[in-house]
């Protein structure tokens, strides 16, 4: 035996080159298994150059595994090797059958398309893509459940009134609580705040201007849409999706339903019923919150209050909030019904079109009630 | 209980005998006495058995007899109520934390529907566990992932598409993949061939016995399947009234006297009625 050269990896795995009569031979031995590999690759790379055709002897070999096998086989094709002409020799029946279940696929392994990655331009493109797509889809589901009202007013005994009402239950009656509440303690802090500033100025009295026109024009509308985005918004899209994923959707399509008559147009007009009354709700707490605090804080008596909200608040400010508050509606129920009808066929699906649909909402809401703000102003209203 | 040696199917399905060294090694499963109760509901009444290495075990039974349920109490995921159960000669329910942590890279679980993540493509979800539990030298991860989905029985290009993109076939056989990326010793499956078409599913078998005579595992199958009992499976574990009501191969449990395991059987039976002669496979 001459030139025998070896490397020792831990664990007493070894891979030694030896030449016995001229031909090359590669002796591997001890535990080739996958908690050793960084020592074996150390092993692996001390190896001096190897020749063109080499015999691989397994027989010390005590384990064997596939990724140990995997592990020599790329390791020799790095060093020039063909795997495939690597006679073997020795190799216990199972070692030997590791190897060759490996060797077998190692074309395959390598004739595999690359894990596709993304640029960050791509990326921007791709999501550009999508938004426009979402708007677009949107848009047609107006359309769709806008169809599908005309329909069932041409034919009103189609509406299903025992799935309204029971919308109107989840969205109306039973979020009553948190409305109030909300609006209660903006209202309070609202005036709070305002009245540490008029006060300065002495124009404490002029607090009951600022919270009645600001809350029942914009504030109230706005915050009972975003908790009605938060609230109802995700919760069409979680119902929906789950009834999507679930097949309900296809049985009712096939029981020769429409899914948008008897899922989404309850939903719809539930919303839009419920947010007036919602923000009606909600401009009379936020108002409250503020009598509330009028009085011990900034000396103005309920009476005077009461008075004063007389003569601030016109009434066209209050119809301006409520004539919104359907509007925002038709937004949130279209676009949670639509991303829970929209939803993937997986699991995760539903709980990214949940989180979507608040964002979408809250966004779609703020830009509407920009929208009108312009257009009021115009109208002088 | 009476120990059974290796079934060999008539056919020859098993192409490789044991070696004589891994049959010498204590046995890879030993499920002894256990007992589970949910409340007053007794699912097991003392449930043994033994497997040994190499073997294809299945454990069948009516629905409710908790054969899911074993699978979880063998897996650690769910005490039983008393009774032990050595996996791989830890026991699994006396173990330490870390002791549990080892036992656990040794054993691959394929869920009831695969379970991948649904957040990963399949090349992410068969890296995870390589990730997490190995400590590999530098460019091997990605040829070690393609080397499990070839395996699993993948087309090279599955390895970019996410869970929601893949047949139902092919997510059993990404959770396949997933499950042997650590090297196990060995297999678990829960209902594997469930909500397969039939030539889907015997493929899926024939993956098994492949994985089970080259890699030389020990595959724990819950199954439904008659197929796959006949096919491929080395030995039937019944489970009746909470207890082991008969453990041996196929062909003896198929002649067990017993009113669920007849009419179980009867199924097949009737389907050969023309007098052909089922040969497993």
């Amino acid at each position: 035996m001459n030139g025998k050269r070896s490397a020792d990896g831990a664990a007493g795995a070894t891979c030694r080159l030896e030449s016995s009569g001229g031909a090359p031979v590669l002796r591997i031995a001890g535990d080739w298994r996958l908690p050793h590999l960084g020592a074996l690759d150390g092993a692996l790379a001390a190896l001096p150059r190897l020749p063109g055709a080499v015999t691989l002897d397994g027989a010390g070999l005590a384990e064997l595994d596939t990724a140990a096998a995997l592990l020599l086989s790329v390791r020799l094709r790095a060093a020039g090797l063909d795997p495939a002409q690597i006679a073997l020799a020795g190799f216990s029946a199972s070692h030997g059958r590791i190897f060759e279940l490996v060797r077998m696929r190692l074309a395959e392994i390598g004739a595999g398309p690359p894990l596709p990655k993304r640029g960050v331009l791509a990326r921007i493109g791709h999501t550009a893509e999508h938004l426009w797509l979402l708007a677009l889809g949107h848009v047609s589901f107006l359309g769709l459940t806008v169809a599908s009202l005309a329909a069932t007013l041409a034919r009103p005994a189609t509406l299903r009134l025992k799935e309204l009402t029971a919308q109107l239950e989840q969205v109306c009656l039973n979020a009553i609580p948190v409305v109030v509440l909300v609006t209660l303690l903006i209202g309070v802090v609202f005036a709070y705040l305002l009245g540490m500033q008029a006060s300065q100025y002495g124009a404490n009295i002029f607090v009951v201007d600022g919270v009645a026109i600001g809350m029942t024009r914009e504030l109230a509308p706005m915050l009972v849409a975003i908790i009605m985005a938060g609230r109802s918004g995700a919760s069409f899209t979680a119902q929906l999706g789950t009834m999507k994923l679930t097949e309900e959707v296809d049985a009712i399509r096939t029981l020769g339903l429409s899914p948008v008559a008897v899922l989404v147009l309850p939903r719809v007009l539930a919303l839009m019923i419920a947010m007036p009354l919602l923000t009606f709700a909600g401009d009379v707490a936020s108002i409250g919150g503020a009598l509330l605090v009028a009085g011990p804080m900034l000396d103005i008596p309920p009476r005077v209050f009461v008075d004063r909200l007389h003569t601030a608040l016109a009434l066209r400010h209050v119809v301006v909030g409520l004539v919104k508050a359907p509007v925002f509606a038709l937004v949130i129920a279209i676009i949670g019904c639509r991303m829970g009808l929209d939803v993937a066929r997986d699991t995760r699906a539903i709980g990214i079109s949940t989180t979507s649909t608040v964002v979408q909402c809250i966004v779609a809401v703020i830009l509407i009630n920009a929208a009108f703000a312009i257009v009021l102003q115009k109208l002088h209203l | 209980m009476t120990a059974v040696p290796a079934h060999v199917p008539p056919d020859g399905a098993r192409r490789n005998p044991p070696d004589t060294a891994a049959t010498a090694r204590p046995p890879v499963l030993e499920v002894d006495g256990i007992v589970t109760r949910f409340g007053r509901n007794t699912i097991h009444d003392g449930v043994s058995f033994t497997v040994a290495r190499g073997q294809v075990v299945a454990i069948i039974g009516g629905s409710g007899t908790g054969k899911s349920v074993l699978l979880r109490e063998i897996i650690g995921l769910l005490r039983p109520t008393a009774g032990t159960v050595r996996l791989l000669g830890t026991d699994v329910w006396a173990a330490s934390p870390e002791a549990l942590a080892r036992l656990r890279a040794r054993f691959g679980m394929m869920f009831q529907d695969g379970a991948l993540f649904s957040s990963l493509s399949v090349a992410d979800n068969v890296a995870t566990p390589l990730k997490e539990h190995a400590r590999l030298p530098p460019g091997l991860l990605d040829p070690l992932v393609r080397l499990r989905i070839a395996m699993a029985g993948l087309p090279p290009d599955a390895a970019g598409k996410m869970p929601s993109e893949l047949s139902g076939g092919m997510r059993k056989r990404a959770a396949i993949a997933r499950a042997l990326a650590l090297e196990p010793e060995v297999l678990l499956l829960d209902e594997p061939t469930s909500g397969l078409d039939p030539i889907t599913a015997r493929a899926f078998d024939g993956l098994l016995r492949v994985l089970c005579d080259d890699l030389g595992l020990t595959v724990i199958v819950v199954t439904h399947d008659l197929d796959t009992l006949l096919g491929i499976v080395d030995r039937v574990i019944v489970l009746a009234r909470g207890k082991v009501l008969a453990d041996a191969p196929v062909r003896e449990v198929m002649a067990v006297d017993d009113g669920w395991v007849q009419s179980y059987f009867s199924v097949r039976r009737m389907i050969n009625e023309e007098g052909e002669v089922e040969d497993g496979g």
